[in-house]
């Protein structure tokens, strides 16, 4: 990888641009993309990757400035280039190798050809077991990996990724990234882009776009490097406290130009603060200072690196004016069906404000949900984590009342019985994956809508539109079809609408799917806001970073609770170590510990691999020195935190194996509480 | 927490449904330009031009009866005598050869068994190059003949000798086609449209997954069905009303009835329609499914209620069956108010029977709807 910058140009741009109309997406980019390497993009939502996609995959016509594709111009290229849409590109309608042949048709693989590379491509993906099966019958991740063949099987040197995980679950999401390492080192260039930081940070090189210009470019480690800052982890048993203090201080200290900034940024996590600070020391100094002269107790400090996403901010929020947003109009809340019930975390009464209690569901012979007990109460963020198909989405349709249980019992606002009542329904607030809005209503249209439904009072109605429009940025739009809404403003558009009435107990499925970070940080805000006025919350996602905004977190495989805790605790009971290895031969390392170790102890970043070991200290010599026997030079090692992405996928690993042990045994008695 | 206001939250759904509807340029074309293009294409260019068809008849029985007959056939310029006498095997042939377009051989015992009180066969040929027009000629031949047998039988009865000889053509004493299509068309482009508009709108809902979203507010499946069905019935009534000023300005079709009565008909047929499209809408997962459903369903009802081809030229089994075709009713409504210029005394029962259909099928399909969404 170091030698990167001398291998061929696959894509040369020079001052390109595109617009639309009065519309420039694209305004005058420099890059270039050299053989071999995974090339990232990242940005918020609207910054022109898409429009630079389509320019480099022949699809749109530049407006200005020059693009070399494989050394012509990207259209008469096409044929060497695989491209990845945004949507699904499959006929749902077909299996996976009628897919596969009628993509390799267009492109003239046919014969002998086709054979080969067809069970070359569904051998490496894992999909050669059912070539039979429809397309329309996979999971998410299943579906972008046959996406993946189909864009492999015309043998491109170019393959284009356009948001190629979106709504795909994290242990799906690895394993498409480290395919994407295997087919990058077969000698095929990648270009990719992505929301999720996570994945960026496995690109060789990352260009930042913003409103159609590059705003950085550089390796990841480069670019955190770049930054200049330290990433302060502060923890303390007075959060919200913690947090208020801090934050004043730094807008502080942003808007006293010229003086140094002490403080950078200031993020709020479930059960910590991230600050970001350009001195070690002086950052310390001051969280402490601050902290005692609000009276607070000693908060924990501890030092990490960077991440993507603090490049991210910082670099965009020198961009962005600083908003000063305002709080949701609420009005107090008289619980009277609940009066046992306070709001806060922690208290003994009789019902949470979410309750259930061994609660499972069969459809036909599938076992969806099997005794899952939980309890959220009012004023917390409880996040429902699982791959897809894990059952989190029937789960929450449950709790929700959408579905009958088919065993156990629940409680909703302390009400135990008919929770399809309509006084009950007015208190619940509900996001749905995608279908919030009706697209073919506008922006107020539809927020007058759910006024309507929710019977929102007259005197109130005015104030909260405003609020919603303001806070998903829309103000002067409302005119605008919901339809014609990039999916990133859909979806805090959708939340506005999810929330008009204040709801006591919110549900919210995938709420942030293919919301740009910037954004994603301002929602999750506003969560934080209505479960701090009492609101209880529940929350599944697929991006694990996010999770760390949770106060509760919980874990679901193939239809089960596996464990439940805070972020931090999940992550410190998290058995084994996780090492980084850097090595020369990366590729070669990474085959042999798949063959040595179980496949979800290793995964490939840009330039190093992560280990799970369960016993470090034993079992780390023996890998290093297997992998020296073998002729890999190890530059350097070292124990990193676990994150909680590494968290979910070996909880989720362990728990499946421990399932199939169970299921590989003669079954114990059921206890499904079937009735 | 704020209280639940029934009305509130069906105003908002309501107009919801609405604004839907009229940003809906598919909806709005089935709505409004269907019927007029419906209109247009049965009134002027499938009304087959079954006048003045070129006749040859062969008169073995030569006497006061057959001429009668003959005469019968060619009074309403629906047929035109090119050919009489000559042989059997050379009228058939002219008429395999395209020369007529219909053929009639009389036998010679036609006088004497009309005396004896027995039936008697005539042989009727008719050009089936156009299977169509040939059709509705035989449909012609066959309801002329049974009114001349009408007229026949009375006739010896002595003593009702005044008949009208054209009791069955009065309402269309020119027969002029457009006229017998264009109340049929009004009934087959309600019944399209009403099906077609009311299960779209209410399987989009299912289709964009918006429906669950819904479902979570506090509204009632109640209320979410009557939002869907006020707002369409009204719109079809507008429909109803637009197919009804083509008929008269275009086709000069006479209104003869009682407007408000043809308005509340029609207002049934609405209910009939909107009631199939829910039923639909409940029983399928997308649009495309209820569309393609649609078409088994309407296809029949639309054939069997007598809308486009004359009830007389369906086989008796099909007569029958069509008493349970709720558009028959309608139809025969329609032409009765269009044409004839019947009162409600007329058509009591038939306005009677389309009631109970419109009660029973929306009863059966809300409720049907309704379980789904529970």
């Amino acid at each position: 990888m170091t030698n990167a910058l001398l291998e061929p140009e696959i894509v040369r741009a020079r001052g390109l641009g595109k617009s639309y109309g009065a519309l420039a997406a694209v305004k005058g980019i420099d890059f270039e993309i050299r053989q071999g390497e995974i090339f990232g993009l990242i940005g918020p939502d609207g910054a022109g990757k898409t429009t630079t996609f389509h320019i480099m995959g022949g699809v749109l016509e530049k407006n200005s400035g020059e693009i070399a594709v494989l050394g012509g111009s990207p259209r008469n290229m096409r044929l060497s280039i695989g491209y990845l849409t945004q949507q699904f590109s499959l006929y749902l309608d077909l299996s996976l190798i009628e897919n596969l042949r009628y993509v390799a048709g267009l492109r003239d693989v046919t014969g002998r050809l086709f054979e080969e590379r067809a069970a070359r491509y569904l051998k490496l993906m894992d999909l050669d077991r059912f070539p039979n099966r429809l397309a329309g019958q996979l999971s998410g991740g299943m579906k972008q990996k046959l996406a993946l063949c189909c864009a492999l099987v015309g043998d491109p040197k170019l393959l284009l990724l356009d948001e190629p995980t979106t709504g795909v679950d994290p242990v799906s999401r690895r394993e498409f990234w480290d395919l994407l390492s295997r087919v990058c080192s077969e000698g095929v260039t990648v270009a990719v882009a992505t929301p999720y930081l996570d994945e960026a940070e496995r690109c060789g090189r990352l260009i930042l776009m913003h409103e159609g210009r590059i705003l950085e470019e550089g390796s990841p480690a480069g670019l955190k490097e770049r930054l200049g800052m330290h990433r302060l982890e502060v923890r303390s048993g007075k959060l919200h406290e913690m947090e208020k203090v801090l934050i004043e201080a730094q807008s502080l200290q942003a808007k006293s130009n010229g003086a140094e900034r002490v403080l950078f940024d200031v993020q709020t996590f479930g059960d910590r603060l991230d600050v970001l600070v350009p001195d070690l020391e002086q950052g310390r100094a001051l969280v402490r200072q601050l902290s005692q002269k609000a009276g607070l107790s000693e908060p924990l400090l501890s030092e990490q690196e960077p991440t993507l996403e603090n490049v991210f901010v910082a670099r965009l929020k020198h961009d962005l004016p600083e908003e000063e947003q305002k709080p949701f109009p609420f009005v107090a809340v008289n619980r009277e069906l609940s009066e046992t019930n306070s709001p806060g975390l922690g208290n003994s009464a009789k019902y949470g404000a979410i309750e259930a209690s061994a609660v499972s569901k069969r459809f036909g012979n599938f076992q969806a949900v099997r005794s899952v007990s939980l309890r959220v109460e009012y004023g917390e963020i409880y996040g429902l984590l699982g791959a897809n198909g894990a059952g989190k989405t029937t789960t929450i349709k449950i709790l929700c009342g959408l579905i009958k249980p088919s065993g156990g019992s629940m409680a909703l606002c302390g009400q135990v019985s008919d929770l399809r009542q309509e006084s009950l329904r007015q208190k619940l607030g509900y996001m749905s994956q995608k279908f919030t809005l009706y697209d073919d209503l506008t922006i107020r249209e539809n927020l007058e809508f759910y006024c309507g439904v929710y019977c929102v009072p007259e005197a109130l109605r005015k104030e909260r539109i405003a609020w919603v429009l303001r806070s998903s940025e829309l103000t002067g739009q409302e005119g605008l079809l919901a339809g014609k809404l990039p999916g990133g403003w859909k979806q805090r558009l959708s939340f506005g609408a999810a929330v008009l009435h204040q709801p006591q107990v919110l549900f919210l499925d995938e709420p942030t799917s293919g919301v740009d970070p910037l954004a994603r940080r301002e929602m999750w805000k506003l969560i934080r806001d209505f479960s701090r006025q009492g609101t209880a919350i529940l929350v599944t996602t697929h991006f694990l970073e996010e999770a760390e905004n949770c106060n509760n977190l919980g874990f679901m495989v193939a239809g089960e609770l596996v464990a439940e805790g805070s972020p931090s605790r999940i992550k410190e009971e998290q058995p084994g170590t996780l090492y980084e290895l850097v090595c020369d031969d990366l590729q070669g390392a990474y085959a042999r510990l798949k063959g040595q170790l179980e496949d979800w102890r290793t995964s490939m970043f840009a330039d190093c691999l992560h280990v799970v070991l369960d016993d470090g200290a034993s079992e780390l010599p023996a890998v290093l020195s297997a992998l020296s026997a073998e002729g890999v030079k190890i530059r350097s090692h070292r124990q990193v935190p676990f994150s909680l992405e590494d968290c979910f996928i070996s909880i989720v690993q362990r728990a499946q194996r421990a399932h199939f042990d169970i299921a590989a045994k003669p079954q114990p008695p059921q206890s499904g509480g079937q009735k | 927490m704020n209280k639940l206001n029934y009305f509130t939250q069906l105003k908002a759904l309501m107009r919801k449904e609405v604004q839907q509807i009229l940003r809906d340029k598919q909806l709005l074309f089935l709505l409004f330009f269907m019927p007029i293009l419906q209109l247009f294409i049965y009134g002027f260019a499938l009304s087959p031009e079954v006048d003045r068809l070129r006749l040859g008849v062969v008169d073995h029985a030569s006497s006061t009866v057959s001429r009668a007959l003959t005469a019968a056939l060619v009074v309403n310029d629906v047929f035109e005598l090119k050919e009489s006498g000559g042989r059997d095997a050379a009228l058939a042939a002219l008429v395999r050869d395209g020369a007529l377009d219909a053929g009639l051989i009389i036998p010679a015992d036609l006088e004497r068994r009309y005396r004896a009180g027995l039936k008697t066969n005539v042989q009727v040929f008719i050009d089936g190059v156009d299977a169509n027009s040939a059709g509705i000629a035989a449909g012609y031949v066959s309801q002329i003949l049974a009114s001349f047998n009408r007229n026949l039988s009375s006739g010896s009865q002595e003593s009702r000798e005044i008949i009208s000889p054209q009791i069955s053509f009065a309402y269309n004493p020119g027969l002029i086609s457009s006229w017998f299509f264009v109340p049929g068309v009004i009934a087959l482009v309600l019944n399209l449209v009403s099906t077609l508009v009311s299960s779209a709108a209410l399987v989009r809902e299912k289709d964009s997954g918006t429906l669950e979203q819904l479902l979570m507010t506090p509204v009632s499946s109640k209320q979410i069905l009557l939002a869907k069905i006020v707002p369409l019935a009204a719109l079809l009534m507008i429909t109803v009303a637009v197919a009804l000023l083509v008929s008269v300005l275009v086709f000069h079709v006479p209104f003869r009835g009682n407007l408000l009565l043809f308005l509340f008909v029609s207002f049934l047929a609405v209910l009939v329609g909107i009631s199939i499209g829910i039923a639909l809408a409940a029983y399928s997962e997308n649009q495309r499914q209820s569309l393609l459903t649609s078409f088994f369903i309407n296809l029949p009802v639309i054939q069997l209620s007598g809308a486009i081809a004359p009830m007389e030229s369906m086989p008796e089994f099909f007569q029958y069956l069509s008493y349970l075709d709720p558009l028959r009713y309608y139809v025969i409504c329609v032409r009765a108010l269009l044409l004839k210029g019947g009162g409600f005394s007329e058509i009591w029962i038939e306005v009677l029977s389309l009631s109970v259909y419109a009660f029973v099928l929306l009863s059966l399909s809300s409720s049907r709807f309704r379980k789904q969404l529970k």
